[in-house]
């Protein structure tokens, strides 16, 4: 295929795209994790029909990095927000503790069956692969709550909380990119660090591009030079961790974070910025799709099995410490924790970052894991989601709502 | 948005933090290009990308106060930033940021034919006429003169005998006939200008780029015999001309309905359509080989003429492409050659300063002629100034076709492109300035800023 046809096609994919979100209102088409995009990407790709091959992909890496910096800024510019509203800072915890603990628990099970089966090379090499593993399974994306929310017209204190958890859980993740990136520094940096320094780097780097685009959007600019800042920003983060090895998504992260926290347009800021997200994302999951490779790694099924299952474990788990802290939680039933199981967009970027910036066995086996743990989330998370919203008495049994009307374009 | 508020100036304050925020941003890619060698080029292109992109807004808004258009304000932060002068962005990298310029040279052309009504032709139909036929005839001819007349001054004009100079002045005068609809258009969008003077010269730049290519084509059909004795007159040139510019208007015209219809039917992320035609319409174009910027520009004319959709064409380009345009004039800042400059400058200021005389003198004398009203017959020159691609372009045919002067045609005409790049656009704004065309409506902000003060 023909580079600037697959530029053409992805592009037409984020047309697309755009007609499935109109401003923050999900209009219910699709899956809420946008798994069927991966297994698109996967069927084109190099591993079935080989119409986008290897060499295309790796000159479209550019184009996948972008796609990965811009998603983690809107991310990090609405972190805080569910939809228009302030998430609780209570909720903002709860949702970091599940992260923690979901993340946690996957990272400590892929790391006993990675020392089992002597799955890496180094230590450092399989510190990578069950932290990165662990990283990508540990969110819950926003979108499906959202989706089941909207869909559904469910309202609600459980259903207001697991929105916020879901739209709040990606600072954990992110800084553990971040973390696990400066493990293994690129070669061809010549300064020797201690290895907090890279982390911190990678933060303080995001924070500071950040702080620049909030000091100048604060200025009277007109809007197409609002744009060409905060596009502008978000290039450099991207390009200069690229160049320095460091995590693009955790940089362009917290860039988006100091935007959101230091301006005083954050409103707007977000209300521009949130219409591109689902329009840069299904390409971005269609290219991930394109790198899946299920070869490399001869325990792939073990990991995989072992990383899916202790992921439930930990859901439950959560559900069960939410239960024990918030009454309409405790009425959803034991495996309310399971409606937390959706992963998607960000779990896919990290998947992604991870097989761009090792690429191999390494890399693929963490995209692998976050393609096949958004798949089964896909199959649990709406489904228990809806089922625990019902015994909350948030939610009626009436069939799902139409999609919701467009509103004016952008 | 705001909506219609008046311009306001920005004050010191505000101008020192956006040139510290400059500086530092400068810095820190300064040091990472400096203390980590790149591994990755096609990565650091992104951030070349976002660099001249920062840089070329923040140092618009800085040349502000001093009545600097924006456009070059972009090309001063391209060549600070290039690979002569501060070396963060490579050449490289400049050469990858071709699609880009594809892009923008796109949506360039699109929007000049959808800024180009048929009624206000019919008006200035007059004055388009004798101004594009005293232009291209006079600076042909006085530009041809001056390049023989100051062969002592150009190296690889020296050694040449007479009929052989006299092919190379005439490449050299079809070449200064050529205007610069990207800058032309870089203006307008940023002065938000209307008036007699923005759209003559509008349409004069859009109506030559035509005309200067079937001008190219004679010039080229004649010069070669003089060039290569081995050649001789023909009119195959014509044949491929006639099957450029037939085949270039029917795409156009198919492209414009079917945005038209676009815009009617479905009006919605223009964005992305823009995005797709830039870069997919442009590959077939070059396949088909057909001159795409003809293409786009009729697609724009025929969305503005033949159907109600133009303003909301113009309105999305000018949302969605000020970014393109401003990594587009970075770019081209980035990629000029400051030693070439630096080394020509005598030659490629007489040069530059001879052409904008004659196109001075060629619009008084048409002006006259047309019966122009006193803001055409005073300042209608000024927008004639600019040149940017089309030239380049033409300097890199010669340089293929003629390789034996090729090189050193290509570099003076560098040279003085750059100067015409540099002071055309600044002539241009000074005239919309004191024709008082250019807008006081301040474009959209934030709805929560606070409306601006009024003057006085």
């Amino acid at each position: 295929m023909n580079a600037v046809l697959l530029l053409v096609g992805l592009l037409v994919l984020s047309y697309l795209g755009s007609f499935l979100v109109g401003g923050r209102t999900v209009r219910g088409a699709g899956l809420p994790s946008g798994v069927e995009y991966v297994a698109l990407g996967f069927v084109l790709g190099p591993q079935a029909l080989d119409l986008v091959g290897g060499d295309m992909l790796a000159s479209f890496e550019p184009v996948v990095q972008v796609a990965l910096g811009w998603l983690a800024f809107a991310v990090g510019l609405d972190f805080g927000y569910a939809g228009e509203r302030r998430a609780r800072a209570g909720n903002i915890a709860l949702a970091t503790l599940s992260a923690l603990l979901t993340g946690g628990a996957v990272a400590g099970a892929t790391w006993l069956v990675v020392r089992r089966f002597h799955v890496g090379a180094t230590v450092t090499e399989q510190l990578l692969l069950a932290g990165g593993v662990g990283v990508a399974c540990s969110e819950t994306t926003r979108h499906a709550v959202r989706w089941v929310v909207d869909r559904h017209s469910a309202r609600g204190p459980l259903a207001e909380q697991l929105n916020d958890i879901a739209n709040t859980d990606d600072l954990l993740p992110l800084l553990a990119v971040a973390v696990l990136f400066s493990l293994s520094p690129a070669t061809n940096i010549p300064m020797k660090l201690p290895l907090v320094e890279w982390p911190a780097i990678t933060v303080g780097l995001g924070l500071l591009l950040g702080a620049g685009a909030a000091l100048l959007v604060r200025s009277e600019l007109k809007l197409d030079e609002t744009w060409a800042i905060l596009f502008g920003v978000s290039l450099i983060a991207i390009g200069t961790t690229a160049r320095l090895g460091l995590s693009t998504l955790a940089a362009s992260f917290f860039a988006g974070l100091a935007v959101s926290l230091l301006s005083r347009h954050g409103k707007e800021l977000r209300a521009m910025v949130a219409p591109t997200e689902r329009p840069v994302l299904l390409p971005a999951l269609l290219l991930a799709g394109a790198h899946l490779s299920f070869h490399d790694n001869p325990r792939l099924p073990w990991i995989a099995g072992i990383a899916i299952a202790a992921r439930f474990a930990a859901k439950i788990v959560f559900g069960w410490l939410l239960a024990a802290i918030s009454p309409s939680a405790r009425k959803a039933g034991g495996l309310m924790g399971l409606s937390l199981m959706s992963s998607g967009a960000l779990a896919m970027s990290i998947g992604l970052a991870f097989a761009l910036r090792f690429p191999g066995m390494l890399g693929d086996t963490v995209l692998v894991v976050a393609a096949l743990s958004a798949t089964v989330g896909e199959f649990v998370g709406p489904a228990r989601l809806r089922v625990a919203l019902k015994r909350a008495g948030e939610m009626d049994d009436s069939p799902p709502a139409a999609p919701t009307p467009q509103r004016a374009p952008a | 948005m705001s909506g219609a508020a008046v311009v306001a100036r920005k004050g010191f304050g505000t101008h020192a933090k956006h040139a510290l925020l400059l500086v530092g941003f400068s810095g820190l890619l300064f040091y990472v290009t400096r203390a980590v060698p790149d591994m990755h080029g096609g990565l650091w292109t992104i951030a070349a990308i976002g660099f001249l992109l920062l840089a070329g807004t923040l140092t618009s808004e800085l040349l502000g106060p001093l009545g600097l258009p924006h456009l070059t304000g972009y090309l001063l932060a391209g060549i600070a930033s290039g690979p002569y002068l501060l070396r963060l962005v490579d050449e490289h990298t400049v050469k990858s940021l071709s699609p880009i310029n594809t892009l923008a040279l796109s949506l360039i052309a699109l929007t000049g034919g959808a800024e180009l009504d048929m009624a206000a032709m019919r008006r200035a139909s007059r004055s388009l006429a004798w101004a594009t036929l005293v232009q291209c005839f006079l600076v042909l001819a006085l530009v041809t003169a001056v390049f023989c007349a100051a062969r002592p001054l150009i190296p690889f004009a020296r050694a040449l005998p007479v009929a052989p100079l006299f092919g190379v002045a005439l490449l050299w005068g079809a070449l200064a006939v050529t205007r610069s609809p990207s800058a032309t258009l870089g203006i307008l969008s940023q002065t938000r200008a209307s008036g007699p003077l923005a759209t003559f010269t509008l349409a004069f730049v859009m109506v030559s780029d035509i005309v200067v290519v079937v001008l190219l084509a004679a010039v080229f059909a004649c010069v070669r015999p003089l060039l290569d004795p081995a050649a001789s007159f023909s009119f195959d040139s014509f044949v491929k001309l006639g099957h450029d510019l037939f085949g270039s208007i029917a795409l156009g015209t198919t492209l414009g309905l079917i945005i038209a219809a676009y815009l009617r039917l479905v009006n919605r992320q223009m964005l992305v359509v823009l995005l797709v035609l830039g870069f997919g319409a442009s590959t077939v174009l070059d396949y088909l080989q057909f001159d795409s910027l003809l293409t786009f520009m009729v697609a724009g004319f025929i969305v503005r003429n033949m159907s109600k959709q133009g303003h909301k064409l113009v309105q999305y380009i000018e949302q969605t492409g000020t970014v393109v345009y401003v990594v587009f004039f970075a770019t081209a800042g980035a990629d000029l050659d400051v030693p070439l400059l630096r080394q020509l400058w005598p030659v490629a200021l007489l040069l530059a300063g001879s052409r904008a005389i004659i196109s001075f003198a060629g619009s008084r004398i048409a002006g006259r002629l047309a019966n122009d009203p006193p803001v055409l017959r005073r300042w209608a020159w000024s927008g004639l100034v600019s040149q940017a691609g089309l030239a380049l372009g033409l300097a890199v045919i010669v340089a293929r076709e003629f390789p034996a002067i090729g090189t050193g045609f290509r570099a003076l005409a560098i040279a003085t492109v750059a100067v015409n790049e540099m002071v055309g656009p600044i002539l241009f704004k000074l005239a919309l300035d004191r024709s008082g065309e250019t807008s006081r409506i301040r474009a959209p902000s934030f709805p929560s800023m606070p409306p601006p003060p009024m003057p006085g």
